[in-house]
């Protein structure tokens, strides 16, 4: 992070979410021996808005997360929160980084590897839950929370398409992406016609001068 | 004859050849509960300050490192975990009973093999020239005698190019924070020594130690004239510690 953040604060927050981060790759073994794979290299994250920037650096425990770092760097991002966003819950990230407006240096391919398996992440919150309360009990609340989850997960997916839907096509508030991708099109088509009828014009003019001489 | 030469203890004015006694007893009396009352009094912050410095050091696998004054550990551990096998670290103190606890930690936690403990007195290193990539001395420096020795050995034994990081209780930069932190310092850590180490004597002299500790620029300017370049510091929670960092040249 940089600015004028004090030092403490943004020591504080990184070692949190490196507990955190740690904490859930604890729960997903394959995840964290994925990661594994990738110790030693260091994936410096820039972001312009806001201004943070994060270090991180995979190791065969999980995970650590810095605020500065003199040494070598694998793959360098920079890119607004937003694209950073984009880029961990895309499906494919090399296509993101690619037509998305990161910009990156170094090694790409440690950085879509890191991607993908912080992002296939499959978490088994039934193994804490077993050891705080037994087999029977902890399995138990485990299938429910699992339900529960589910649910959740498919009832903001249904949510989101008929928001969508209503946006677009109900209310019009906004036009759907189709539409608004042709009118995009068609707009940077009538731009190219245009220049191309201004330098007509002005050549035109030049022999137009040219014929008066 | 010749009055003898004299040096802070606390607010006191003590003999130079007392002060190391007079810190060793104070060190050897809070050695077993330090970890505990550090925790207490900073509120778990200190270990936020000392993650910064890991931070700051730029240490990587294979450095050789000297924490000097370390204490019981805190930052070795670290270090050691992050150098690796192919690294070195050293944990020094110059109280025993501060060491042996910081020995006991390191070693129940499973590090070992790359650790290396050294009862040594800051301003007297017992290692070759040039022989570290980094030095740590974290809440150490203000209880060594003579900081300009200290600082100048430091410089002696650091590789060139190596890094001095000395992490200390600093000038707060606010005056408000200030008057809130003195009256912390010297009504609320003396009875916190008093309730849970037994001894609030040594945690007055623990405040009386910090204002009497050079100020941000004034240790600054100590280790350039030690022959330390490069030096630049980080407030830390408004200034109560600050991070100095000096690069031998």
């Amino acid at each position: 992070m940089s600015g004028a953040i004090d030092p403490t604060v943004h020591t504080a927050v990184l070692a949190a979410l490196e507990a955190a981060v740690n904490r859930a790759l604890a729960l997903a073994p394959r995840g964290r021996e994925q990661l594994g794979e990738l110790a030693g290299r260091v994936f410096a994250l820039h972001c312009s808005a806001p201004a943070v920037d994060i270090y991180l650096q995979p190791t065969a425990q999980g995970v650590r997360l810095m605020g500065r770092y003199d040494g070598p760097v694998t793959t360098s991002v920079r890119g607004a929160a937003s694209d950073f966003t984009e880029l961990a819950t895309s499906r494919d990230p090399a296509a993101t980084l690619i037509n998305g407006r990161l910009q990156l240096d170094g090694d790409s391919a440690a950085l879509i590897e890191l991607q993908k398996t912080l992002a296939g992440l499959d978490i088994d919150w039934e193994a804490p839950l077993v050891d705080t309360l037994g087999d029977v009990a902890g399995h138990q609340l485990a299938q429910i929370l699992r339900g529960a989850l589910g649910w959740g997960r498919q009832a903001g997916h249904s949510l989101g398409r008929q928001l969508e839907e209503f946006i677009h096509e109900e209310a019009r508030l906004s036009p759907p992406r189709l539409e608004l991708e042709d009118f995009y099109r068609d707009v940077q088509s009538l731009e190219m016609r245009v220049e191309r009828l201004q330098s007509r014009a002005q050549r035109l003019r030049r022999r137009l001068a040219q014929f008066r001489r | 004859m010749s009055e003898k030469e004299k040096t802070h203890f606390g607010y006191k004015e003590v003999d130079k050849d007392a002060k190391a006694g007079l810190v060793a007893d104070v060190f050897h009396s809070v050695a077993a509960r330090y970890d505990l009352m550090n925790d207490l009094m900073s509120g778990g912050i200190h270990r936020i300050w000392k993650r910064f410095t890991i931070e700051v050091s730029g240490v990587r696998v294979g450095h050789s490192v000297l924490d000097i004054a370390g204490g019981t550990g805190d930052l070795a551990a670290r270090f050691v975990d992050i150098v690796g096998p192919s690294g070195r670290v050293v944990l020094a103190d110059i109280n025993d009973s501060m060491l042996q606890v910081g020995r006991d930690k390191l070693l129940d936690t499973g590090r070992l093999g790359n650790i290396e403990f050294v009862q040594a007195d800051g301003q007297c290193l017992p290692f070759p020239d040039d022989s570290f990539d980094c030095i740590t001395i974290a809440f150490g420096l203000r209880n060594v005698t003579d900081k300009d020795a200290a600082l100048r050995d430091m410089h002696r034994v650091l590789k060139p190019g190596g890094r001095l990081l000395v992490l200390e209780f600093s000038k707060p930069q606010n005056e408000l924070l200030g008057r809130a932190y003195d009256a912390y310092s010297f009504n609320v850590l003396p009875l916190m020594g008093r309730l849970v180490a037994n001894d609030s004597e040594s945690y007055q002299y623990l405040a009386e130690s910090i204002r009497v500790h050079p100020d941000q620029e004034t240790l600054k300017e100590m280790m350039e004239d030690a022959g330390f370049g490069r030096c630049e510091y980080h407030n830390m929670t408004g200034g109560i510690v600050a991070l100095h960092k000096g690069v031998k040249g």
